[in-house]
């Protein structure tokens, strides 16, 4: 038997599982170095280049802002309330998300549960694990900010110790509310019910935002004699950024007041910050556990809450035969003849599984949203444009947000597609398909879906921005061979840096392939788009008018091969002699 | 050892444990045979905690699984048929890591594993990531890590998948002695062979209720089958068919 002395020296379960996944994450780290050292280096300058780059942009920014006469220190200040605002949102979107994987589809929680470790201590570890992963990104977006903002101000030393601690505080709250929201997610809906929430939610949002976003015409006259007037018309929509009881009206209020020495009233908004972290962190902490397993036993248990009632289980019962007599699905692919037979019914099995993948669902709903959000915006900007200079630049710009969008789509759903086979590669491996086929109808699935996206994205937003039709079609022409790369960039490299070992597609993603492709798509996007403006037909007049022309295109689609074509050539030779 | 009490568990609509009432008293070893959806996986997965009954109780150990869950964990041991295994840690790392987390103590764990390691022939391995180790390495780590802290009660899911039959010799082995000298096994299996040559008492689970539970002899009787337990377990799976189809049949 062990004596007191020795139990005494023993690390505590939470110390023992964080140890254990540290480790895991350093010889994950030391095996992305060992795989490749250039691509590794790749990734790190890409890293280092985006720190630096945001900070140079941001502080440019913040210094024409500040500039603006009487208006400049206001404007900083809700520039500020509102950005925290919505990282706000989005750490908590983010937050529910990864903690429902976490909690629910994660093998470590299953193991962990049938061990001797009490279930509060299972829940504070995955909620500490869900909270780091949820939250690197918003340090990663912050830093630069609030390093530009600093310099900008000319803050003390101090300044950036308090902010550290401010945003470590305030990561803790939305983190807690997402994990209690996705127990009580995991608890009381089932895939359908959440389904049919999550597009109510989205559609309430839509058209919130379309309602709040209203275009107010401001006339010249006014813009002349009534400045003040229209700003405060316009400070008067981002108010809600300012609301008292938001956690980042308390990190904003205490970043701001902090910056201009204000220190007594910092601490007082450090301190409602701390005594929140503290309240809910305590009650996370210590009586969730239990909830925590129900929610676990009842997801596990596949049943809905709601099919304690006959009649729930009654109109189940008839949708799933209603379902499978009529198969609405297999019906319309089924439409697509030309298809041979396999080809349809791999296709049928493609959509199926995204469709009943809550997670994935969860995630392409906000970004459709978030798109939605940004065309009600176009309708009203173009309002505000006059000047062909200003149009053709947006228009550009618009390109680019278009396809930064689609590289998102295609490095988080396309990117783990092959991985995410898996175990069961060896079907459609052994079948007459093969493998190879299986590539190129992932390709071609997921080349045409997001097409259809795309294309639609790219007119419905030229058309809000009053863009003449020659350049929607050059716009349109851009987009369709950018899809394609971006799709082909994402089978390939999934297919060459597989990992069969993990079933979670945002773990897949966040490995040394999904990086690369991430990092890849995004030097391609900014790469087209200066090579499409360096040639596009209707800016450039003179001798050289042609060279340019041929110099902008013909780099646009070079590298259009080079990162489309070529990795998905060299995934295709990779599965020809793929041994399963 | 275990008890079993009324144990149901509904998914939805769907039955899948239907009010099941099993003893498992101490040391003995006990093979759930049933055909597929029959509820074996259901039952080892409410046993192990993973999932709650919908009614029902399960004692562990004299503990019960609801109000005195962690004591119930504490003697008792789950492997699954593809257990969890952390891959980028060694099988050495693995081992000190689980037996921690039952508050093992360093000199404990080691003495714990030494014998184990040997037998199950894991040195060569000990000191290499998990992610590079074989289905049947994995398994036998998950089993040795399983076993460590001497538990009273030990579930285990299909334990023979991807073992070679030299190791599937072994747990077989290490298992019968084990239970011989007070653990008390509770094994969830297709293959036949396994429980007619371990078992003491065999349980046969069909559409979520035991159907029988004896000895092989008594299974026999039963069934009113002779020959291999295979003719035995198809008459006794086979007759609660049919008495279930007639049932509903008669309304």
């Amino acid at each position: 038997m062990d004596s007191p002395r020795e139990k005494d020296q023993m690390p505590g379960f939470l110390a023992l599982l964080i140890r254990v996944n540290l480790i895991q994450a350093w010889r994950r780290l030391k095996s992305i170095v060992q795989q490749s050292r250039l691509l590794a280096s790749i990734i790190c300058a890409f890293i280092a280049g985006y720190a630096w780059i945001s900070f140079w942009l941001f502080h440019k920014g913040l210094k024409f802002v500040e500039q603006f006469p009487g208006l400049g220190p206001l404007l900083t200040e809700r520039l500020l309330f509102l950005l925290f605002a919505f990282l706000f949102v989005l750490l908590l979107f983010s937050s529910l998300v990864i903690s429902y994987t976490n909690y629910f589809r994660n093998r470590e929680t299953a193991f962990l549960l049938t061990l001797p470790i009490p279930r509060q201590q299972i829940f504070r570890w995955k909620s500490i694990e869900s909270a780091v992963l949820a939250s690197w990104a918003f340090i990663f977006l912050t830093a630069p900010l609030l390093a530009a903002y600093g310099l900008t101000r000319g803050v003390p030393w101090h300044f950036y110790c308090v902010t550290v601690v401010l945003l470590a505080l305030f990561i803790v709250l939305p983190s807690i509310a997402g994990s209690w929201i996705a127990v009580s997610l995991g608890r009381y809906m089932d895939r359908r019910a959440f389904q049919i929430a999550a597009l109510i939610c989205v559609g309430a949002i839509l058209v919130g935002a379309a309602f709040w976003l209203k275009a107010e015409p401001v006339t010249d006259e006014m813009l002349e004699t009534r400045v003040l007037a229209v700003m405060d018309r316009l400070l008067e929509k981002t108010r809600f950024a300012q609301f008292p009881f938001l956690p980042s009206y308390w990190l904003s209020s205490g970043v701001l007041n902090w910056s201009e020495g204000a220190f007594a009233s910092a601490g007082f908004f450090a301190l409602v910050l701390l005594s929140h972290v503290l309240f809910f962190g305590v009650l996370s902490f210590t009586r969730t556990g239990g909830l925590f397993f129900d929610a676990v036993s009842t997801v596990q248990s596949r049943g809905s809450v709601l099919a304690r009632w006959a009649w729930f289980r009654t109109w189940q019962s008839r949708t799933e035969q209603h379902y499978e007599r009529q198969e609405p699905l297999r019906r319309v692919i089924d439409l697509l003849f030309w298809l041979r037979a396999d080809t349809r019914a791999f296709l049928v099995k493609d959509i199926r599984i995204f469709w009943r993948d809550t997670s994935q669902w969860a995630q392409t709903l906000v970004l459709f949203g978030l798109l939605g959000v940004y065309i009600i915006n176009l309708r009203h900007f173009s309002h505000q444009l006059s000047n062909p200079f200003w149009i053709n630049l947006v228009s550009f710009l618009n390109l680019g947000a278009c396809a930064l969008n689609l590289a998102t789509l295609t490095t988080r759903f396309v990117y783990p597609q092959f991985s995410l086979e898996g175990k069961r590669l060896w079907i459609v491996g052994m079948a007459p398909m093969g493998l190879k086929r299986m590539v190129t109808i992932k390709f071609a699935l997921a080349g045409w879906t997001s097409l259809a996206v795309t294309l639609g994205l790219i007119v419905l937003s030229c058309g809000m921005l009053n863009v003449r039709w020659d350049r929607v079609l050059y716009f349109a022409f851009a987009i369709t061979i950018m899809t394609f790369t971006l799709n082909g960039l994402a089978v390939g490299l999934g297919v060459l840096y597989p990992n069969f070992k993990e079933d979670n597609p945002s773990k897949i993603v966040s490995g040394f392939g999904g990086t690369f492709c991430l990092v890849l798509s995004f030097l391609y996007i900014a790469g087209s788009v200066a090579l499409l403006a360096i040639g596009s037909p209707w800016d450039i007049s003179g001798e050289f008018r042609l060279l340019r022309i041929a110099v902008g295109m013909g780099g646009f689609v070079s590298m259009s091969i080079l990162l489309g074509y070529f990795p998905l050539i060299f995934a295709l030779r990779k599965v020809t002699a793929f041994e399963i | 050892m275990i008890e079993l009490i009324n144990l149901k568990k509904h998914f939805g609509g769907l039955v899948a444990v239907d009010g099941i009432n099993l003893s498992v008293p101490r040391g003995e070893f006990l093979a759930m045979l049933g055909p597929n959806a029959a509820g074996k996986t259901t039952t080892i997965r409410m046993i192990a905690g993973l999932i709650k009954p919908s009614a029902g109780r399960i004692i562990v150990a004299g503990y019960d699984l609801e109000s005195d869950s962690l004591a119930a964990r504490r003697r008792m041991a789950y492997v699954p048929d593809f257990p969890f295994l952390y891959d980028k840690l060694t099988p050495s790392e693995f081992l000190r890591f689980t037996g921690q987390l039952f508050e093992l103590s360093e000199s404990s764990i080691n003495s714990a594993a030494a014998d184990l390691i040997e037998r199950f022939s894991l040195g060569p391995y000990l000191n290499k990531p998990i992610e590079g180790l074989s289905h049947g390495t994995r398994q036998r780590v998950a089993i040795v890590s399983a076993l460590l802290h001497q538990p009273e009660v030990f579930v285990i899911d299909e334990p023979m998948v991807g073992l070679d039959p030299f190791h599937a010799r072994v747990v077989k082995d290490v298992l019968k002695e084990r239970s011989r000298s007070g653990m008390t096994v509770f094994l969830s299996t297709h293959q036949l062979s396994v429980a007619e040559e371990m078992a003491d008492r065999i349980a046969i689970m069909h559409q979520g209720r035991i159907v029988a539970v004896g000895t092989r002899e008594e299974l026999r009787e039963k069934s009113g089958a002779s020959g291999p337990l295979e003719h035995t377990f198809l008459a006794l799976t086979s007759q609660e068919a049919n008495l279930a189809e007639e049932n509903a049949a008669t309304g």
